[in-house]
């Protein structure tokens, strides 16, 4: 049925080869608004866009501003949806506004097809990657028999880079790993050769490395076989070396449209000046960082702000501050104690041959075997410094974060905190320590109780820690919600009433209120956008001054380590492989893996992008060839 | 695949061990505890008004008086390869599952237990396939359509059959379609399926139908939530994109994922239900399994109390084991952790 639909839409391709300027998709006037309790919500207010033969359309923005509600529109999955969808999208020169469900279906995969966001939740865990394959295919092509069919998966399978591919299209999806199920999405939506690729935030899940081979593979499938992209994400860095011309949008709007490199280079509109401003910058350094941000803070209080207010402002800024006043500038050599005058003590945490290791079973018969998460780690940490530890999924980053914190017990090797052993201190003893060292959760949804109010939340820890007076605690909590960016009134509300950064600021709250020594902030921004990122990073520097914490800050982004560090730990496999000052780990990498990252970390300037892909191809050649 | 398979049944004869020792504890240690002593236990075998002689007899027979681990082997060796009640004058053997001698009747348990099993067993297979297949179906058509008047007629109903007991169901129906208008036997008979397949399932629609109602009640409900959170699946938005037909979606993505945990609530009703469908069996009349269980717990008749919860047991302890198998046939991440 459908392989004689397909012939004219075939031929209507080849004469869109002759005619270079057809443009393969094209949206007038999209307008798509959702019916919500409180009346209809706009996600989509009236937008145009063209995306010529051949060519790459990024569309960026924050989550809100339309840009998913759209993809969603240009595959007419807002069908049998309650979502309202006017305006015209042509795409192959097919609308689909008119077109029937037959119609749309026959177009979905084989003239367009899109790879989501997620690759844990998009594949289905219960086939093996090769039937999904073979069904994207077999849908739109009856004809065509089995073996071919999987002939043509494996092809497509060892066309994104799957090693092995004819034996891996026998795997589940559980079986691969984060970076594998997005290649093999990608995979699956290029079985019918679309005209159209539609990539929808495609690697924001995914570490760096993985995420610069997934764009250039990309990159490559676009000038191979001549497929438009259209690259929605919310980062910027991200399209920058990967499209031709980039849509930003905010609130339902288009606010800016051009050339990559004229809108990156000069941004007219004042938010994408704003989203570029926030955009965490690998070759910033951690000194220009802090000058800029304590050069903010010094503004308002000097010029906007009345005499009362900055009154009130200085006394903020001593609230836990015991030498008050003038924060200590500290760099990553003053935190050293043989360079430094202001912390010459011992430092607040050393960590000496730490392991951890986990059984794994496996083999036959079961056998289990010892797989060492955390190999052989050791570190000093100073009071007031902030240690970035640094590295891609399965490296041992988080891990180590939580013997630090003795949510684990090191299976050998030892931890001091303030000089006394708590290597392996009982849970009783534990607790006092307890106050002094806090975490923040990387996922501010799932970290916080939805069926407790935020000050109930926050208040738990002082309750744990002995104090029992309701008034004292709720003035504690709302002087600590104002100080995060809050209102006291928030007290009493509910965490779904809050957006992703306001509630990583009520986890921040919640790690503040015993007034620790030592902070542990798990990937605290990674589940956020670029804007909102920033202001949580400008809140974690404040803090840190205010009220003279310690942080060790875990990620795997090394534009945002290197803003918040005084000294990087850069950890593969378990190890660390260097640990030094950030600039001297950022401008002079001593180890490959380093070097590796360094190189794959998206950067704004599209011509330098492109740079970083031709010395990625020389790296993975040179490899190859090794 | 066969490693997970033999590992499970490996846990599932310790499992079935471990429930032989509780069974034993119960039946042997309870009354004891309660002060009913050796004689008091070997003078149910007798009735009215036991002499002593014949109360040691019994007790010599049955090793009442020997310590507890060795009352213990006897009942488990005799389970597995049947047992000599040697009472000095004759020795009466009692074949391979030995279940003991029921205290009313003085006959064997086991045979009693294998004429009564094709009852519940008929009840219980017709009931599952009705229940499954309409509970099953009614809860995607009211998921998929969820909010209509179709989805909130089935769930009225559902809840119906969820609050009203079967002994309620199973009258009226009885009323209604045995007296009333006399289209199928009032029960209290049953038919062999090798005698005659017309009269088996004639005597046994009424009986399905009311213990189908329940659990399809159920079910659906079950299918219904389950197939509302799969559909809402990324996976589900990923085949959509591919361009498949919707019927195709619910049925070969939806549909699969949805039913993975139904399958093992299934295997838990159904052994149950092997051991004996009590309240359908007591309605109905039927001589199965847990109409046996019920007469005897009310003639305080141990030993056939102890047989069938032995027999349940070792269906629920079955069935677990094959739905923990298809489990991770159907779904491969189980086997990882296995």
């Amino acid at each position: 049925m459908s392989s004689t639909a397909n012939t004219p839409a075939r031929a209507k391709r080849t004469e869109g080869e002759a005619a270079m300027t057809d443009p393969v998709v094209s949206v007038s006037d999209l307008r798509i608004t959702f019916p919500t309790l409180e009346g209809r919500i706009t996600a989509v207010n009236g937008i145009s866009f063209e995306v010529p033969k051949g060519g790459a359309v990024g569309i960026v923005g924050e989550s809100g501003s339309g840009k998913s509600a759209t993809s969603l529109a240009l595959m007419g999955l807002h069908r049998g949806t309650n979502a309202d969808v006017t305006g015209d999208i042509t795409v192959t020169g097919k609308s689909l506004g008119a077109a029937s469900d037959t119609v749309v279906r026959d177009m979905r995969g084989n003239d367009i097809a899109m790879v989501f966001q997620d690759p844990m939740s998009s594949l289905h865990p219960q086939y093996t990657i090769g039937n999904q394959l073979v069904e994207a295919l077999k849908v739109h092509r009856p004809g065509v028999s089995s073996a071919d069919a999987r002939k043509r998966a494996i092809e497509s399978l060892d066309r994104v880079g799957i090693p092995n591919a004819a034996k891996r299209i026998n795997s589940y999806p559980h079986e691969f790993s984060g970076g594998m199920r997005q290649r093999a999405l990608i995979a699956m939506g290029l079985m019918c050769d679309p005209t159209v690729l539609l990539a929808d935030e495609i690697t924001t899940a995914l570490d760096v490395t993985v995420q610069a081979q997934i764009l250039d593979l990309l990159d490559d499938l676009r000038s191979d076989l001549g497929m438009s992209l259209i690259l929605v994400s919310h980062d910027l860095a991200v399209v920058a070396g990967s499209v031709d011309e980039v849509l930003v949008m905010q609130n339902g709007d288009i606010v800016e449209r051009g050339d990559v490199r004229r809108v990156l280079a000069e941004p007219e509109h004042p938010y994408t000046k704003s989203l570029l401003a926030a955009v965490p910058r690998v070759d910033m350094s951690r000194a220009q960082r802090r000058a800029q941000v304590r050069a903010e803070r010094e503004q308002p209080a000097s010029e906007g702000l009345g005499e009362q207010a900055k009154k009130a402002h200085e006394a903020r800024r001593r609230v836990g501050s015991a030498d008050g006043g003038a924060a200590p500038q500290r760099t990553g050599a003053a935190a050293k104690p043989e360079k430094s005058g202001e912390s010459a003590d011992a430092p607040l945490l050393t960590v000496r041959n730490a392991r951890m290791s986990f059984k794994v079973r496996g083999g036959l018969l079961g056998r289990a075997s010892d797989f060492y998460a955390v190999d052989d780690v050791s570190f000093d940490l100073y009071q007031g410094e902030t240690l970035g530890i640094v590295g891609e999924s399965g490296s041992g980053k988080s891990t180590l974060s939580r013997m630090v914190t003795r949510l684990l017990t090191p299976t050998s090797g030892q931890i001091h905190f303030e000089g006394r052993d708590i290597t392996r201190l009982a849970e009783r003893k534990l607790r006092p320590l307890r106050r002094d060292i806090q975490m923040i959760f990387q996922n501010p949804y799932s970290s916080l109780n939805p069926r407790v109010t935020i000050g109930d939340s926050i208040g738990a820890g002082l309750r744990v820690q002995g104090e029992n007076n309701t008034k004292e605690i709720q003035r504690k909590v709302q002087e600590l919600l104002e100080r995060v960016g809050l209102e006291a009134s928030h007290y009493n509300r509910f965490p779904h009433a809050f957006s992703g950064g306001q509630r990583q600021r009520i986890a921040i709250a919640r790690a503040l209120i015993l007034r620790p020594k030592l902070v542990i902030c798990d990937e605290p921004v990674s589940a956020l956008d670029v804007s909102t990122q920033d202001q949580v990073l400008r809140l974690l520097d404040e803090l840190q001054d205010d009220f003279d914490l310690t942080y060790i800050f875990v990620a795997h982004d090394l534009a945002v380590v290197r803003q918040v560090s005084d000294r990087v730990a850069v950890m593969r496999k378990g190890e660390v492989v260097e640990l030094n000052d950030s600039d001297a780990v950022y401008e002079s990498p001593q180890h490959d893996y380093t070097r590796e990252l360094l190189a794959a970390a998206p950067v704004l300037d599209p011509v330098e992008a492109k740079k970083h892909r031709a010395r990625r191809a020389e790296l993975r050649h040179r490899s190859a060839a090794a | 695949m066969i490693r997970y398979i033999f590992r499970r049944l490996a846990a599932g004869v310790v499992l079935l061990l471990v429930v032989t020792m509780v069974v034993f504890a119960i039946f042997f240690l309870v009354p004891r505890l309660a002060g009913i002593d050796s004689d008091g236990l070997a003078a149910r075998y007798i009735g009215k008004s036991p002499s002593p002689e014949a109360i040691a007899a019994v007790k010599e027979r049955l090793n009442l008086d020997e310590p507890i681990t060795v009352q213990y082997w006897e009942f488990v060796s005799g389970l597995v390869m049947g047992q000599e009640y040697d009472s000095g004058a004759d020795v009466i053997h009692c074949d391979a599952p030995c279940f003991g001698y029921s205290f009313k009747t003085n006959t064997e348990v086991w045979p009693q237990l294998m004429d009564r099993l094709p009852v519940t067993g008929s009840l219980a297979i017709g009931a599952a396939v009705i229940w499954v297949v309409a509970g099953v179906s009614i809860g995607v058509l009211s998921a998929l359509r969820r909010g209509s008047v179709l989805d909130r007629a089935a769930m009225m109903t559902a809840l119906a059959g969820v609050s009203l007991p079967i002994f309620f169901t199973g009258l009226v129906s009885l009323a209604l379609f045995s007296y009333y208008w006399p289209i199928f036997p009032p029960g209290g008979s049953f038919t062999h399926f090798t005698d005659n397949p017309l009269a088996w399932a004639h005597g046994l629609v009424l009986p399905w139908i009311t213990l189908a109602f329940l659990y399809a009640a159920m079910y659906a409900r079950l299918t219904r939530a389950g197939m509302l959170d799969t559909m809402g699946e990324d996976f589900i938005r990923t085949a959509r994109a591919k361009g498949l037909a919707e019927r195709r979606v619910v049925t070969k993505h939806g549909l699969r994922a949805a039913l993975t945990p139904i399958i093992t609530i299934f295997g838990l009703d159904f052994g149950l239900m092997l051991g004996g469908a009590v309240l359908t069996e007591s309605t109905f009349s039927l001589p199965g399994l847990g109409k046996f269980a019920v007469d005897a717990i009310r003639g305080n008749d141990l030993p056939v109390v102890l047989g069938v919860t032995m027999i349940t047991a070792v269906f629920v302890v079955i069935c677990n084991l094959i739905v923990d198998v298809l489990y991770a046939w159907v779904d491969p991440r189980v086997r990882v952790g296995a």
